[in-house]
């Protein structure tokens, strides 16, 4: 293994490893644009030189490899000089419209002309002109102007989607990004480029002056949209909703972002995940309980629950985006009661693509499979059909839109449909006693991956009107039938209680799963 | 002194197999192929001591022995021959391939025999439709001959000789961008290592030299490397030379001249001296416009690759401009860093941004509207794009300029100060 010093410190790392990666693996950062840990090394920002002692000139952290002996400089007055010289040349022809640039705030153009610019220009021409909104794509926006010529949406296009649409046009300081003739920046994982742009060059259009990045609040969470379980960082709004009189926060979700995680999603996420606060936010909220009052609904929901499984005919629909701890809560609920007919709704769409998207739309399937064993929907919608139920439990965003009405068969045949959940949508519609319960975002939990990986969702904002937990409701349904049910008081205690009685989620806690969540199953 | 590589050059119908072969043209090839193993070519090309002509100047023979010794058939080797002459001042490898272009298809082919290469690319610059087209009837000519193609001459040699026109950028006779032009991509220098010789072209083994450097290669072959290395002042410096002379001189042309030839030779005698007589010397760019400039008081050197790097500047692609008391170097200036900001490929950001930049202030100096700190501003950008660029274009932007405002600091001086030319003969025009 080559040992190599850079500013003093001597490390030992594998063989191949660059400069750059070896000084991250430090903790330090080389500053730099064009380099990314899921690209190919393009080595054109020039941002990263450092000096290698008995090499004549600067060199490339990106590209260079550490040798056995080497020693290295990242520090010292000639690569400051280099970088503060760089830093100039980056901004000579960089627009001064960081006041309305989406990017302002997390731009790497105003980071490091801070950290290793000269605070001052030397440049007293006229800054080149060229076109400020250049519309690429279904969720991109081009400005040209702030471009840096990084070439990662080029990279990413080529190697990641292998899609190909972005290019360089013209040469010199007039070279731009821009797609092929013919060509629109419409692959699946198109926003991608939004987040590897260092700079305020491309937009998503859904962000586009929505707030300032610095209003954000930033949770690390996982995606609900498919069972890959891409690890993301939600951001909510956190300015106070202008031209209002009502003074409320506006605390909607504002955007998605991928969080990298090498073992599920490296660095990407797909558009439809990206975008898919829009649905929960489009999507008309159930509010309040019906029968009005959480403690008369509870009341209510826990007389027909009860009385229906003590005949066994009781049945229950979950839905697959259902956290383990919800999941586990309903289970332990139902089987308090005496038991029920349960079914996991099943939502395919698509097809598995190469590289992230699944067809299996349940973000929790995995885990309702673990925490429930074989679970078809099926056995309940035949029940229902039959007569066989007098009491049913829909919970959950159990369904994609499109296939609420088949909820609409079972309004007729069950005689008390309860129904918990985000939204007063068909389910809610077909259900006589409501409770509301967080939309994704608005809890914390635990997923699990179609490859077993169980990973943890956090809170993002708080639920409007009287949503509570699924598994808060559970207790207090278990409460108002007189069965015994811990009273838990957070979800960690729940998936306590639940990695108890799952064998894939034995030893598991919140601290355990962590930020990057752990491979379950393997007990 | 005998002509060696021009030798047919000035002949009627020069152009034509049979001149060629008449001259004792295509001996070369035979001679390596039946008596001479692909890695005696080397050998003879390294005691030659011949170094590139295209202007870095490296040993041709030590750049062939890094090609591997034994083909991988999955990774053929490749010969590039780089005709993409498009440096200022230059325009020797064109008068070889209008006037002789047989020369150059037999340089390609036994050279392409030293380095194993099956595979012969002439890439040559877009504007050179003529060239283009008379080298391609040269190859046609040559492949019907069985100098050219399967079985050369029956000696189970097999060499392809493909013509390939460049697009009209002048990065592209940079070689790794040449590589990924050739390749259909964009034409971008490429980050080194890998050398060509380990990755070049498609990945595989490749040898790129200049058009002059290679046509010497036949000659080298027939007479040996030790003839080569006796011409010219010494054995690192050796060989007959191609000099592109222009500017004010009298007979500006293509001279050809042992290796070190006095500067001041090439201009008085061979070039007939100053266009004026009445207008002294003033400056010489000995190699093309991206090297230092040379004052008049520095012209006494002889043009070797050696003898003009102790004066601080390059042999280069030998293309001597010669600029008389009228010129004002100033404007000289703003029009080689016009031609480099218009060339700079834009991949990586001091040669993109700084080109530009360099340009814009030469033009203020120029049209009057210079400022007391732009003189040293220019030597400060030039030298932040120095040594920190992927490909040599920087340098060559930037070369140029230390050396004009540190050589000639007084005239750009008067510019700024005076808001006239020194040099009597440009007026500021105002704003452009």
């Amino acid at each position: 293994m080559p040992k190599v010093t850079i500013d003093g410190r001597t490390i030992e790392v594998a063989p191949g490893t660059t400069i750059l990666e070896a000084a991250l693996g430090e903790g330090r950062e080389i500053p730099h644009y064009c380099w990314h840990a899921g690209l190919s090394v393009a080595g054109n920002c020039r941002m990263c030189l450092v000096e290698v002692e008995k090499m004549p000139k600067l060199v490339i952290g990106c590209y260079t490899p550490v040798a056995d002996g080497m020693v290295v400089h990242t520090q010292n007055d000639r690569v400051k000089r280099a970088r503060a010289a760089i830093m100039e040349f980056f901004l000579i022809n960089h627009p001064l419209d960081c006041p309305i640039c989406d990017q302002a705030g997390e731009c790497r153009l105003q980071d490091y002309a801070v950290e290793h610019g000269t605070g001052r220009s030397r440049f007293t021409e006229e800054k080149l002109l060229l076109n400020k909104a250049v519309d690429i794509g279904a969720h991109v926006m081009l400005d040209q102007e702030r471009c840096i010529q990084c070439s990662r949406c080029i990279r990413f296009c080529d190697e990641v989607t292998r899609t190909g649409e972005l290019g360089f046009f013209q040469r010199g300081e007039r070279s731009q990004i821009g797609i092929y003739p013919g060509k629109r920046l419409d692959n699946a994982y198109s926003g991608n480029v939004v987040d590897l742009c260092p700079v305020g060059a491309l937009t998503l259009k859904e962000f586009r002056f929505a707030t300032r990045v610095w209003y954000l609040k930033n949770t690390p969470s996982i995606c609900a949209g498919c069972a890959r379980g891409c690890n993301v960082v939600i951001g909510v709004g956190q300015q106070q909703a202008l031209m209002t009189t009502s003074g409320q926060q506006d605390d909607r979700i504002k955007r998605i972002v991928p969080r990298a995680n090498d073992e599920v999603n490296g660095h990407w996420i797909c558009d439809e995940g990206r975008l898919s606060y829009r649905r929960i936010q489009a999507a008309e909220r159930l509010l309040a309980t019906r029968p009005a009052d959480w403690d008369a609904a509870i009341g209510a929901a826990a007389e027909a629950l009860k009385a229906a499984a003590a005949k066994g005919r009781l049945a229950a629909i979950l839905s697959p985006r259902l956290t383990c701890e919800a999941i586990h809560g309903w289970k332990r609920l139902l089987d308090a009661l005496g038991g029920a007919t349960v079914g996991v709704r099943r939502l395919e769409r698509g097809e598995n693509d190469p590289l992230l998207i699944r067809a299996d739309k349940g973000a929790n399937s995995k885990g309702a499979a673990w925490i429930l064993g074989p679970a078809p929907e099926q056995a309940v919608t035949d029940g229902a059909a039959k007569g066989a139920f007098d009491a049913l439990l829909i919970a959950g965003d159990v369904l994609d839109p499109a296939d609420d009405p088949a909820l609409e068969t079972l309004r007729g045949a069950v005689k008390t449909v309860v129904y918990h959940g985000p939204f007063a949508g068909a389910a809610a519609g077909a259900a006589s006693i409501l409770l509301p319960g967080p939309a994704w975002g608005e809890e914390a939990g635990t997923y699990v991956s179609f490859e077993g990986r169980v990973q943890r969702l956090a809170r993002a904002r708080v639920p409007h009107g009287e949503a509570r937990p699924a598994w808060r409701a559970a207790a207090d349904l278990a409460a108002a039938a007189g069965v015994a049910l811990p009273d838990w008081t957070s979800a960690d205690a729940v998936l306590e209680d639940a990695a108890g009685s799952v064998r894939e989620l034995a030893g598991l806690d919140a601290a355990a799963i962590g930020l990057l969540g752990v491979a379950g199953g393997a007990a | 002194m005998e002509r060696i590589l021009t030798r047919n050059v000035d002949k009627p119908d020069s152009t034509s197999l049979a001149t060629y072969e008449a001259a004792g043209g295509y001996q070369a090839l035979r001679k390596a192929l039946a008596s001479m193993t692909p890695d005696a070519v080397t050998e003879e090309v390294k005691k030659s001591g011949l170094r590139g002509r295209g202007g870095a100047g490296f040993f041709a023979g030590l750049k062939w022995s890094f090609m591997p010794k034994e083909v991988d058939p999955k990774r053929p080797h490749y010969l590039l021959m780089n005709a993409d002459e498009s440096e200022p001042g230059t325009f020797k490898d064109r008068l070889l391939m209008e006037r002789d272009p047989h020369l150059v298809v037999e340089a390609a082919v036994v050279s392409a025999y030293a380095i194993r290469a099956s595979t012969c690319y002439i890439y040559i610059r877009g504007e050179f439709v003529r060239p283009a087209q008379i080298l391609e009837r040269a190859v046609a000519e040559a492949r019907a001959r069985g100098y050219v193609g399967r079985n050369i001459l029956g000696s189970g040699f097999d060499c392809e000789v493909h013509v390939h026109r460049g697009a009209g950028a002048y990065i592209c006779g940079e070689e790794t961008a040449l590589m990924s032009s050739l390749e259909g991509n964009r034409g971008y220098p490429r980050l080194k290592p890998p050398f060509p010789a380990q990755s070049g072209v498609w990945g595989c083994p490749t040898t790129i030299n200049n058009v002059e450097t290679l046509c010497c290669v036949p000659f080298i072959v027939e007479r040996g490397g030790e003839w080569f290395a006796s011409i010219g002042p010494n054995a690192k410096n050796s060989g007959p030379k191609l000099y592109c002379l222009s500017g004010h001189v009298k007979r500006p042309g293509v001279y050809e001249a042992p290796m070190g030839l006095p500067l001041m030779e090439l201009i008085h005698e061979l070039g007939g001296g100053m266009l004026h007589d009445d207008r002294p010397l003033k400056a010489v760019i000995p190699g093309g416009s991206s090297v230092p400039v040379l004052r008049a008081d520095e012209c006494d050197v002889n043009l070797d690759f050696d003898s003009l790097a102790a004066k601080g500047t390059f042999l280069g692609s030998a293309g001597v401009m010669v600029m008389d008391s009228s010129v004002c170097m100033v404007q000289a200036m703003e029009r080689i860093a016009h031609f480099y900001h218009h060339e700079s490929c834009g991949q990586c950001t001091p040669c993109r941004e700084g080109c530009g930049w360099l340009e814009r202030i030469l033009t203020r100096i120029e049209h009057g509207r210079g400022l007391p700190q732009d003189l040293d501003l220019l030597l400060s950008v030039s030298d932040n794009i120095m040594g920190n660029t992927i490909c040599a274009l920087g340098d060559a932007a930037a070369m140029p300029t230390l050396s004009f405002v540190k050589k000639f600091r007084d005239e750009f001086r008067h510019h700024i100060d005076a808001k006239r030319c020194l040099a009597g003969t440009v007026e500021p025009q105002g704003v452009r």
